[in-house]
Parts: structure tokens; C-alpha cells; sequence
């Protein structure tokens, strides 16, 4: 400002000017508060009609076949002595069907770290599904983490395809929208459905993990790679998330890996430090069942876990795994 | 109006259309980009721009190359990257996560992933490294906190925290991920003033090396407990955890402590008497462990879930101690550099504030001339 401008600059121009900046800031102001949207631009809307459901792929319980647990090291001996005891892969599979295999595939980990299930246990389950005369078998998943990299480096593309397997990875069309009836937490919202409506058969593959957040992962939580959208989200929620995607996800068997158990630093891990060897496999009709007794691999009780009772309430199994009677073996 | 005051005028004139056709764009952009509410076109970032790309670039070991290129992830989609261990970082600070894959040129199999999360603190970055930190561990003391496993190694970089992941077990993959390691200890620069003052607060006796962790939030399942460092201790065939946390007055530490108490009572914990005398009032048997809570200073500090008593009285005392000594030490001392630099902001403010008052004084007299 010049010196003749500051000489001319008076009480009244002062006030004059700072009013006006006063009215302008007040103006920008209000005009903030009546455009914010505290609530964000609403969800794209989706037609009832237009909603989809998955189809229920359960087959007929067989009292006293419900569940098997094994002991063993050797995943393909172990897998298959566990669905043997269950009456056979042809009691699950039949001539000429399709299968989805959903293994966890969350992350790009190679298969030694534990975070994603067993390339060779995938393997032997779509090796099994083929034998027992299916049609098609498709190993998918929906990892967020770029999805091609996450096949590769847990070493599951190779295996699954060397099985005889056509690996699907997610594409933006295989997203549907879906609402869980009595559902709090999935309403209107996308899940990965495309590869799942044309198959007959799904089957469930999961290592048994510490998770930070839940506690554990193992069958239930392996249904949370079926979530599309921002899915973080219902890591606020995660007992309320888990228990709804077991109701809304109904397999036709679930296979809980724990033979490394990833015991810290769940669900990534990082380290074979963070891995226990346990030698157990558990394969089962009742995912709840599984999952009960799998948390007692990381040193946990049912009630460690609020997702296990709220499923149980929900109907989608029993958390009582002793009174399915489990088969037990050893390979 | 003179000539000086029309040019002033015109002046403030186009500075104004200026500064409103800058913020009318910036409007514009706003909106635009705000219109556009597709998350899933917000994918991962690579590094470009990020002055951090270089130099990870320049990290890879003899004999390997990048696999990948760079991946950042902020607070909004790293769960894309780690899923559910993504709340732990950021509830601990976290801003950024760079990742690098590198791949040995001879051997395709061996390949290793290079994260660096950026806590933008130390103590965050020490966080998340000491709850995650791995037993049974080899230390490596050329690096912050360092330690291998026996297929990668883990450490902190002032306000990085550093893991690696690999393929496979391989010595030549643990030697080349050491390697890149010491790269960026020597790459990325980090306030090497920093430092993490309560680790030094904790007795030294029998203490198991590298146990500290640190706690930012709801330390014991309390809400009241942030900031908790805890430390264990060797007591013959046990071992018994040390706590403690600075509050910032003495009066804010007597509340927590009395709180946490009635905390562990109201929870099925059970007041019991002490052994040590000095200890009466701060001892509790909770389900048939001994904990211990006392306020020292500014400090609430004690034993948790103790399985010996008379041990975690012994060690508690020592922590009280200790504590005691560094209650009574005076306040760290503020460099002399701040304060001459405070000094001399001062000086130079009422020195503005005299010529403006004098400038005003003077041009109000020649007015009135």
C-alpha cells in the first residue's frame, strides 16, 4: 500500500472494507453449509427386480455325516480321507455338474505364509470334484488386492489349472447386487455373483488364521472375498458381517485347513513365524461346526468369537460341533 | 483521488478479479471431481510424484530387480492391500504405504515384497512394530528396533516401520532383503533426533530383550490406558509384563490409576493385601493373577496379570522407583536454538508493531496538517 493510500485510509473505509470481507466470509459460509451433504450422494439404486440371491447349494444332511476332523500332514491325504469319511465326493458332486471352488485368496502371499489357502489342497479338492464326475470345476475369488497377482503368487492359478480347474478372476460384470433378508449390514449392496449362478455346487477351502479384527478367519469369514463395494467398511461391524454372510452364503461343504495354523499377526501374516504346525483338516456340511471347533487351533472357544452365536442364532449351524458327533482320522 | 491512489485502486483491483477467478476455479474443479463418486475408479496409486519413488527404486539388492511397480496406499484403501489388519495401522497413525516387489535375475521362484508404512511418527511406527513383533527372533543391531525371523527381517526407520515378505525361505533372499534394508537406512532420510524417552524408564534387570510394545489406545481392554509401554521381565521360569504410561500431570495419573482399579474390581478383580506395604491399596487379584496399579508423578504404572505375587511386588517396586527418579528430574530443557530463535520473532514483532504505531502516529499528524 502506498504512503498516500495509508495516509487516505480512515476509520469509516476500515470498517467499510472489513464489513464487506465480513459479509463476503459469512456468505461463503452459509452457502457451505446449505450444499453439505453430510449424508453423501445416495447409493445407486437398484430395482428389486434386479436383485439376486444365491442360490442355496446344501445338499441333504446324512445324521453322523456331518462333519470329519483329521490328522495329518499331507494336505491331499488329509482332504481325502476327510470327505471319504463324509461318504465320498460323489455324495456332494454328481455326473455332470458344475462346481465353484472359493478358495481364500485374499492376498498376493505366496502359499508358504499361510494367508491364503493351500495351492495343493486346491488342487486335490477340484482333482476329487473331477474324479466324482463333474462337468466344470471354476476356482474364484475376489480379492481386492489385484486379483491377478494374488492367483499367481499363492501359487493357486497353477495349481488349480494343472488340476484341470478354469480359474476365474473377477470382472466388473460379475457383480450383482443382493439384499439378505433380516439383514442389517447387506442390503442393496454388490457381491461377486456371476460365476456362482450357473454352478451347482460350492465349495468352501480356508486356512484356519489369527485375525485382528474378528479374531479369527476360517469358513465363515472366507465367504467376506464375495463382498464387492468397499467392503472395509463392515470391518466395523465384523461379528454382525460374518454372521450374515453365513447366512447368506449356503455351501455344499466347507474345508478348514489347519494344518499351519497362522496363530499372530492375522489375517497377512508376513512370517513362517507366525505359522504353528497343527496337522488338522476339517471338512463339514455345517461351517459353524467347522469353524467351533477350528478356533480351538488358535487356542480359542466358541464364545471367543460373537460371530459363532450369532450365526447359530441366525440357523446357520451349530456351534455344539460335539453333538454332530464329528468323524475323527488319522492319515 | 490522485494518480497514486487511482493506480492503488486499479491495482487492488485486477488482484481481486484475480483472486476470484482462482477461487471460482477452484470451485469448479471441486465440483467436477466431486460429481464423480465411482470408488472403484480410485484404484491403487503408483508412485509417481511421490518423492519417495526414487529412492525405493534404488533399493533393489545385487542380483535383483523390480518385479512390480511402486504401490502407495493411504488411509482409504489400504484395506485393498492388507484387509483386516488395515485398522490397526491406522489407528495408530498411519499415513502412507509404499510397497515394491523385486525378483531375482537368475531364479524366477525368488522374489520378495518390500513394505515401508509411513506412521508419520516414531513412536506410531514403533507401535505397530511391537505388537506385531516375533518371538523366538535374531537381533539385528545395526537397525532401529531390527530383528529377522527366519525368513525376513522387520525394523523401524525413524517414522517408517519396514517388513519384507519372500517367496520362499532362502538365504540368499534373507541376504538380499538385509541388504535392501540397509539401503534405506541409508536412503531415507528420518529425524534422527527422535527418540522414544520411556523405553529408558523401565528397570533394566531382567528385562527380555526386545519385549517392549506400545499401546496407543486401550491398553488392557481399557479405554482409559493410552499410550501404555509395556516391557517383560524374566522371574525364574516366568515372566511377568510391566506397564506404564505418561499422563500429562500428576493429577491426570492418580485419576487413571484410580480408574483402571475400579476398572479390574467392577470386572470380577478382587483388592487384595500387599506383601510390600508401600504397595497397599494397588493390588488386585484378578481371576488368580496379581495385578498391580500405582500413580508415580505423572505416571500410572504397574504389573499385569502376574502370575507370582511376591515377583510382580518386587518388580513393581523397581518400576516405582525408577519412576520416582524420573518424576523429580527437571523438565527436559528446550534447545537454545528455539529459544534464541523465539527471542528474536519476538523482538522483530514489537519492533513491526513500534514503526507501524509511529507510520500511523506521523501520517495522522500530516493530515491534520
Amino acid at each position: 500500500m502506498t504512503e498516500q493510500n495509508d495516509k487516505n485510509f480512515g476509520r469509516r473505509q476500515f470498517l467499510t472494507r472489513t464489513g464487506k470481507a465480513g459479509i463476503s466470509i459469512a456468505a461463503a459460509g452459509t452457502a457451505s453449509c446449505l450444499l453439505y451433504d453430510a449424508k453423501g450422494p445416495p447409493r445407486q439404486a437398484v430395482k428389486a427386480e434386479e436383485l439376486v440371491t444365491l442360490p442355496d447349494f446344501s445338499v441333504p444332511t446324512v445324521t453322523g455325516q456331518t462333519m470329519s476332523i483329521i490328522e495329518g500332514s499331507d494336505r491331499k491325504q488329509t482332504v481325502t480321507k476327510a470327505i471319504e469319511l463324509l461318504g465320498g465326493m460323489e455324495r456332494f458332486v454328481k455326473q455332470g455338474e458344475t462346481v465353484a471352488i472359493k478358495p481364500n485368496v485374499a492376498f498376493a502371499r505366496p502359499p508358504m505364509l499361510g494367508a491364503t489357502a493351500h495351492p495343493e489342497l486346491v488342487a486335490a479338492v477340484v482333482e476329487l470334484c473331477r474324479k466324482a464326475g463333474a462337468k466344470l470345476v471354476y476356482v474364484t475369488d475376489n480379492p481386492i488386492d489385484a486379483s491377478a497377482s494374488c492367483f499367481t503368487l499363492s501359487g493357486i492359478r497353477k495349481a488349480a489349472s494343472a488340476a484341470g480347474a478354469r480359474v476365474i478372476l473377477p470382472k466388473a460384470h460379475h457383480f450383482k447386487h443382493t439384499t439378505l433378508a433380516d439383514g442389517k449390514l447387506i442390503k442393496n449392496w454388490p457381491i461377486f455373483f456371476g460365476p456362482f449362478a450357473r454352478v451347482d455346487k460350492l465349495i468352501g477351502i480356508s486356512p484356519v488364521k489369527h485375525h485382528a479384527r474378528a479374531g479369527a478367519s476360517m469358513s465363515m469369514k472366507n465367504w467376506y472375498g464375495l463382498l464387492g463395494g468397499r467392503r472395509n467398511i463392515f470391518h466395523q461391524d465384523i461379528n454382525t458381517i460374518i454372521a450374515e454372510l453365513s447366512m447368506m452364503v449356503k455351501p455344499t461343504l466347507v474345508i478348514l485347513d489347519g494344518t499351519e495354523v497362522m496363530v499372530t499377526n492375522g489375517p497377512t501374516g508376513g512370517s513362517i513365524s507366525d505359522l504353528k504346525r497343527e496337522n488338522t483338516l476339517i471338512a463339514s456340511c455345517d461351517m459353524v461346526a467347522a469353524d467351533s471347533f477350528g478356533c480351538s487351533l488358535l487356542g480359542l472357544k466358541p464364545a471367543d468369537l460373537p460371530y459363532l452365536a450369532k450365526a447359530q442364532i441366525a440357523g446357520a449351524g451349530t456351534t455344539s460341533y460335539g453333538e454332530l458327533k464329528p468323524i475323527l482320522g488319522t492319515v | 483521488m490522485g494518480l497514486v491512489q487511482r493506480r492503488a485502486k486499479q491495482l487492488e483491483s485486477a488482484i481481486s478479479i484475480c483472486l476470484v477467478s482462482i477461487l471460482v476455479l477452484i470451485a469448479l474443479a471441486v465440483f467436477i471431481r466431486q460429481s464423480d463418486y465411482d470408488m472403484g475408479r480410485f484404484g491403487i496409486e503408483t508412485a509417481v510424484g511421490e518423492p519417495i519413488t526414487a529412492k525405493l527404486r534404488s533399493l533393489a539388492p545385487a542380483g535383483f530387480e523390480t518385479l512390480s511397480e511402486i504401490e502407495v496406499y493411504h488411509a482409504e484403501n489400504l484395506f485393498e492391500k492388507i484387509n483386516g489388519k488395515a485398522p490397526l495401522y491406522i489407528e495408530s497413525g498411519f499415513e502412507k504405504l509404499f510397497t515394491q516387489r523385486f525378483i531375482s535375475k537368475d531364479r524366477e521362484s525368488l522374489w520378495m515384497e518390500l513394505f515401508i508404512f509411513d506412521m508419520a511418527a516414531l513412536r506410531n511406527a514403533f507401535s505397530v512394530y511391537s505388537v506385531q513383533r516375533r518371538a523366538d527372533v535374531e537381533i539385528l543391531p545395526d537397525m532401529q528396533f531390527g530383528y529377522r525371523t527366519s525368513d525376513a527381517p522387520y525394523f523401524v526407520h525413524g517414522k517408517y516401520y519396514v517388513e519384507f515378505i519372500a517367496s520362499s525361505k532362502s538365504d540368499e533372499l534373507l541376504k538380499a532383503m538385509i541388504a535392501a534394508a540397509q539401503k534405506i537406512q541409508t536412503n531415507l532420510a528420518v529425524d534422527k533426533a527422535a527418540q522414544i524417552p520411556e523405553l529408558s524408564l523401565f528397570p533394566q534387570e531382567d528385562l527380555v530383550a526386545g519385549s517392549f510394545k506400545l499401546y496407543l489406545a486401550s491398553a488392557f481392554a481399557f479405554q482409559g490406558l493410552t499410550d501404555t509401554f509395556t516391557a517383560r521381565y524374566n522371574f525364574g521360569d516366568q515372566t511377568i509384563t510391566a506397564f506404564l504410561s505418561r499422563r500429562p500431570d500428576p493429577q491426570d495419573a492418580q485419576l487413571v490409576a484410580k480408574s483402571y482399579h475400579n476398572f479390574l474390581i467392577e470386572n470380577g478383580g478382587v483388592a487384595k493385601p500387599a506383601i510390600n506395604k508401600t504397595l497397599e491399596g494397588k493390588v488386585v487379584d484378578f481371576y488368580d493373577t496379581t495385578e498391580i496399579v500405582s500413580a508415580t508423578g505423572p505416571f500410572v504404572a504397574g504389573i499385569h496379570e502376574a502370575e507370582n505375587q511376591e515377583a510382580a511386588e518386587k518388580l513393581a517396586v523397581k518400576l516405582v522407583n525408577k519412576l520416582s527418579e524420573a518424576a523429580i528430574a527437571p523438565p527436559p530443557r528446550v534447545p537454545v536454538v528455539f529459544v534464541i530463535i523465539g527471542v528474536i520473532i519476538i523482538i522483530v514483532i514489537v519492533a513491526a508493531i513500534i514503526a507501524w504505531a509511529k507510520r500511523k502516529k506521523l501520517s495522522y499528524r500530516q493530515s491534520n496538517d
